[in-house]
């Protein structure tokens, strides 16, 4: 039973935590949208932007005039850029950052959010894109609005599989389950690292989940090549065709905190290693150390999923983006599912090691 | 009456966990920022001038019936990519009761030989 004063506290950290978190979200977002700009420039043979460059899009934005078109239902056209911005900031305190528990779970002992809810909670800032483009009243954003639905329907499908495998190869009691308690939970997924639980076929099983989830993220994030909906030379912007000024500037924040949102998430669910206990620190020391090694892993995670894919490849239509999840990005996360449960099956029938204790990690 | 304790609980099944008012004071605060951070930005504009018409490209407005995309557009994606299968299903729907028994016979007719090599 909770006592009074640890419901104060909680609620206390919460909006302490959700204020740092908002600004945390914001500034890293930025300057990784900085990072990305300057090295895609480098790759195309470009000099590019500085990296403050963002920050400086933003600062302009506000400069611009906040235009509601005709045609608009003025205050859903307002406020969808306004839920997308707060839909994507929640998020973040569900998420372990910077080596830290996920802020929404004080003291490890009560939990206030799964990965299941993070799940919902990504589509928050897709429907207010959604919303805010059937409420602009333009032809071209009703396209990139209904374009943005296809393409969420479509890469659902197997970020589902990814979070279901990962959190049943953690939770399962059989077929070389590892049995933990609150599968689902950011803090048990962060604690009991994934590939310390595989063999042979649970580690190819796993290489396949992560491919999968590095190519819906540029999807997540409406990056090339499934920009479908806003695709700028057919229709103009597609959701965003008429947002402009400040309305236009939250929905640029918005993208750049779902870039650390989603970052954040492949860190979690496979790469949830820290510094710290390598080097045998602790308090100060071992926070910094593991909150600028986290900042690290982000960078990388975003120069694989986003920086490399768009720069690499060219837009796909929308029927195409359709095809590529359902077939060959299902059937490959299936495969890594199917992988993963027969690895539990070898580990059981005929002893096959995992490979953490091959190496000598565990 | 509900103690203060009952209100603040999370609801839990046996895998998963959400605490509704949580969330809503995190919204709550994040609403606030997101709102002082908009708050910073030009909110005037020319009403009711060329600026606020939509934006076509430079093609001519059309009557707003003229200009509607149908919503059964949003399964455009799907139709095209899977024709393949919408053609053979849509064969199949001939709308001929005798050929929707026939097709519940041959279902369970398959569903018996799985069961009965099972």
């Amino acid at each position: 039973m909770l006592e009074l004063e640890q419901i104060i506290r909680t609620v206390m950290i919460i909006i302490l935590s959700t204020v740092a978190l908002a600004f945390f979200g914001i500034f890293f977002g930025l300057i990784y949208k900085g990072i990305d700009r300057k090295i895609s420039a480098h790759m195309q043979g470009r000099i590019g932007p500085p990296l403050r460059q963002p920050f400086r899009d933003v600062g302009k934005l506000f400069t611009k005039e906040n235009i509601i078109p005709e045609n608009a239902v003025p205050w859903v056209f307002n406020l969808a850029p306004l839920i997308g911005l707060v839909g994507t900031i929640s998020i973040l305190l569900y998420l372990p950052i910077g080596g830290f528990q996920p802020l929404a779970s004080v003291e490890g002992e009560i939990i206030f959010g799964d990965l299941i809810l993070i799940l919902y909670l990504l589509m928050i800032p897709s429907l207010a894109l959604v919303i805010g483009g059937f409420a602009s009243g333009s032809p071209y954003a009703t396209v990139g609005a209904q374009r943005e639905m296809a393409t969420m329907i479509a890469y659902e499908f197997p970020l589902a599989i990814i979070i279901i495998t990962v959190a049943w190869k953690l939770g399962s009691f059989a077929a070389g389950g590892l049995g933990v308690e609150n599968a689902f939970t950011l803090t048990a997924i962060t604690a009991n690292p994934i590939w310390n639980a595989v063999g042979p076929l649970g580690l190819i099983g796993l290489i396949l989940l992560l491919i999968v989830l590095i190519v819906v993220t540029p999807a997540e994030l409406s990056k090339i090549p499934f920009d479908a909906p806003e695709a700028e030379t057919e229709i103009g912007g597609g959701l965003l065709v008429e947002y402009s000024g400040r309305n236009l500037a939250m929905f640029y924040l918005t993208d750049a905190v779902k870039t650390v949102v989603m970052a954040s998430i492949i860190v979690a669910l496979f790469f949830p290693y820290n510094l710290s206990p390598l080097f045998g620190l602790e308090s100060y020391p071992a926070y910094i150390i593991d909150f600028t090694f986290f900042l690290i892993k982000i960078l990388i995670i975003i120069i694989f999923s986003v920086t490399l894919i768009r720069v690499a490849v060219a837009r796909l239509k929308i029927d195409q983006i359709v095809y590529t999840y359902w077939v060959p990005l299902t059937l490959i996360a299936l495969v890594g599912l199917i992988c993963i449960m027969w690895d539990g099956t070898m580990m059981e029938s005929y002893g096959w090691p995992k490979i953490a204790e091959l190496l000598g990690f565990i | 009456m509900i103690e203060i304790q009952d209100f603040l609980r999370t609801l839990a099944t046996n895998s998963g966990f959400w605490n509704p008012l949580i969330w809503g004071i995190i919204i709550f605060i994040a609403l606030l920022i997101a709102y002082i951070i908009r708050g910073r930005g030009k909110k005037e504009y020319k009403k009711q001038t060329e600026q606020t018409k939509v934006f076509l490209s430079g093609n001519p407005e059309l009557e707003k019936e003229e200009m509607h995309v149908k919503a059964s557009n949003v399964y455009w994606g799907f139709m095209e990519s899977f024709k393949w299968l919408y053609n053979g299903l849509e064969k199949m729907h001939t709308g001929n009761v005798s050929d929707y028994i026939l097709w519940f016979v041959i279902i369970l007719g398959i569903f018996f030989i799985i069961l009965g090599v099972i």
